[in-house]
């Protein structure tokens, strides 16, 4: 047996992924992972540093790190890389101004060694707010169709409405799923 | 002050099985986990547990480092020349222990104490360097630019390379000028390329709105409502009123303003010389900017208080003067980014 075998093997009995969630600040991360837990959401203030949540979900163990956004931080994202199963990219989608600097920070990320084969689950969130660009507009504006390296999705969400959060991660589970948990 | 600091949360998630009596169960389950979160931190990747080393150590064992480089190579001159050449070297190889030790803890490591740490660093190479060159001035050590790359190689330029790197690294960040390539219209409900105006919106136009403002110069702007989100970007001279906004405020580059803004978020960046009399629910958070200074939000208008009830805005809880820095970490010392506004020098009345 080969250890990529034992490896998954182990992964398989535990049923355990790890998620990545990073994006702009402001993006709604922190704000998606507490809707997600049920948890209040009014008091979340800008994340200096990260937060880590592990929750069940579909009988999978989720663990789900959510690193802050801010430009200062930026430089520490790599050192959350390491076995990530699924990176989910999170969009302030009436953040207009910022796309370029999003579509930047995204496809800087996809190149990135240790973050191959990880599944990409992009979050258009704030949807509910009018001025809201709509999934396809991000999608073209983040040059998605162009990722050919990730298994990936972009799904519109609110985090404040909790709407489509859950469709999101199913996505994200199922995909992960499908690749690592199939032996046997 | 804040610390670069993480949380664990362990929970159920979207299970629903907190129910009475089982409690002790549940706590079992609960340690059960937990020494298998434990456990799986050791086969992992070792990554988690750098989370969980602790800070002090870490500051322990670099002032011990430090003192035990510094002593060894005080007692330098005392050796033969024949043997220099090797302890210098092997002086330089524990730094570079060293400096990748605290690079693999950048995890943990708040911003403010890895660039003391980086700065600690960069004296002792330049010790070593300089003991060197006195010691053993026949062979005089000039490194070329691809040594310097290795990290096997040090002079006084890379000293200054190394704090250009960390000051960029570590306070300011690459430049904003991206969004030129990428053009995309504003949203329908902004101010953009305004000068000396006063602009108004009603409740009607903006309540529930997201909101830009965008290149305005010695303008004043009266927002009577609660927008859902402001995004304001570039002002000169400004002066701007708003009601409740239940998420976030979101302000970049801006000179000698003032703000009036009550916010669950509120988010400044790149900002110079300017006021904010505000209402934060959650926390201000200012990067890469100086002389902003804040007092409390106190803005009067007509339907204010319908406003605070329709958002759900806590009318009780306002942090207007806990403000994080996030390019100032340090604890214990308060950032010269930021301060607040003396009582007797706070606008009391708002001429508009
Ligand atoms: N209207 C609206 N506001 C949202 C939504 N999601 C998040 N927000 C607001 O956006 C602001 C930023 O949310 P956070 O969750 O703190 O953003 P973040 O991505 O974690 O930011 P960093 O921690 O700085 O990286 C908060 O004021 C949220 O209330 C959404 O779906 N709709
Ligand atoms: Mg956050």
């Amino acid at each position: 047996m080969g250890l990529l075998t034992i490896l998954k093997k182990m992964k398989q009995k535990e049923k355990e992924v790890r998620i990545l969630m990073l994006g702009l600040d402001n993006a709604g991360k922190t704000t998606i992972l507490k809707k997600f837990n049920g948890e209040d959401i009014d008091t979340i203030s800008p994340t200096l540093g990260f937060n880590i949540k592990t929750l069940e979900h579909r009988g999978f163990k989720l663990n789900i790190w959510d690193v802050g956004g801010q430009k200062s931080l930026r430089s520490y994202w790599r050192n959350y890389f390491e076995s990530t199963d699924a990176l989910i990219w999170v969009v302030d989608s009436a953040d207009r101004m910022r796309l370029s600097d999003c579509k930047k920070e995204l496809h800087a990320l996809l190149v990135e060694e240790r973050l191959a084969g990880a599944t990409l689950l992009v979050f258009a969130n704030k949807q509910d707010l009018p001025g809201s660009l709509t999934a396809p507009e991000i999608r073209e504006a983040l040059d998605l169709n162009s990722i050919k390296t990730h298994h990936w999705l972009i799904q519109d969400c609110s985090a404040v409405t909790g709407e489509n959060l859950l469709n999101g991660m199913d996505w994200v589970v199922n995909d992960i799923a499908s690749r690592i948990f199939t032996m046997d | 002050m804040a610390d670069w600091k993480g949380t664990i949360d362990v929970s159920h998630g979207m299970s629903d099985d907190h129910k009475p009596g089982v409690a002790e169960r549940l706590q079992r389950r609960e340690e059960e986990r937990l020494a298998t979160v434990r456990r799986r931190r050791e086969e992992q990747d070792g990554l988690d547990d750098k989370v969980q080393e602790s800070l002090q150590s870490f500051l322990e064992i670099l002032k011990f480092e430090r003192l035990s480089l510094e002593k060894s190579l005080a007692e330098s001159s005392t050796l033969e020349r024949s043997k220099l050449i090797d302890h210098f070297d092997s002086l330089s190889l524990r730094v570079q222990k060293l400096q990748r030790n605290v690079s693999e803890s950048a995890l943990f490591l708040p911003p403010y104490e890895l660039k003391t740490a980086q700065n600690v660093i960069v004296l002792l190479q330049s010790k070593i360097q300089e003991t060197r060159d006195q010691l053993l001035p026949k062979k005089k050590f000039t490194f070329s630019k691809k040594q310097n790359k290795n990290g096997s190689g040090f002079d006084s330029k890379h000293t200054k390379d190394v704090e250009k790197n960390l000051d960029l690294a570590i306070s300011k960040s690459a430049s904003t000028k991206s969004d030129d390539d990428l053009v995309v219209e504003f949203a329908a409900c902004k101010f953009v390329d305004r000068t000396s105006e006063t602009l108004q919106k009603n409740a009607n136009e903006i309540n529930q709105k997201d909101i830009a403002l965008v290149n305005l110069s010695n303008c004043t702007v009266l927002l009577y409502g609660a927008p859902s989100a402001i995004h304001i970007n570039k002002l000169n001279r400004c002066t701007i009123f708003c009601g409740p906004v239940p998420g976030s405020i979101f302000i970049r580059e801006c000179i000698e303003c003032t703000f009036v803004l009550a916010c669950q978020q509120l988010r400044i960046h790149s900002t110079t010389n300017s006021e904010f009399y505000i209402h934060v629910t959650s926390k201000a958070i200012i990067e890469d900017c100086n002389k902003v200074k804040f007092a409390p939000y106190n803005w009067k208008y007509e339907t204010l208080e319908e406003d605070y009830t329709a958002t759900g805005l806590s009318k009780q809880r306002n942090n207007w003067d806990k403000v994080d820095d996030f390019n100032w970490l340090a604890t214990g010392v308060h950032s010269p980014n930021w301060s607040v506004i003396p009582s007797p020098d706070r606008v009391t009345s708002w001429k508009i």
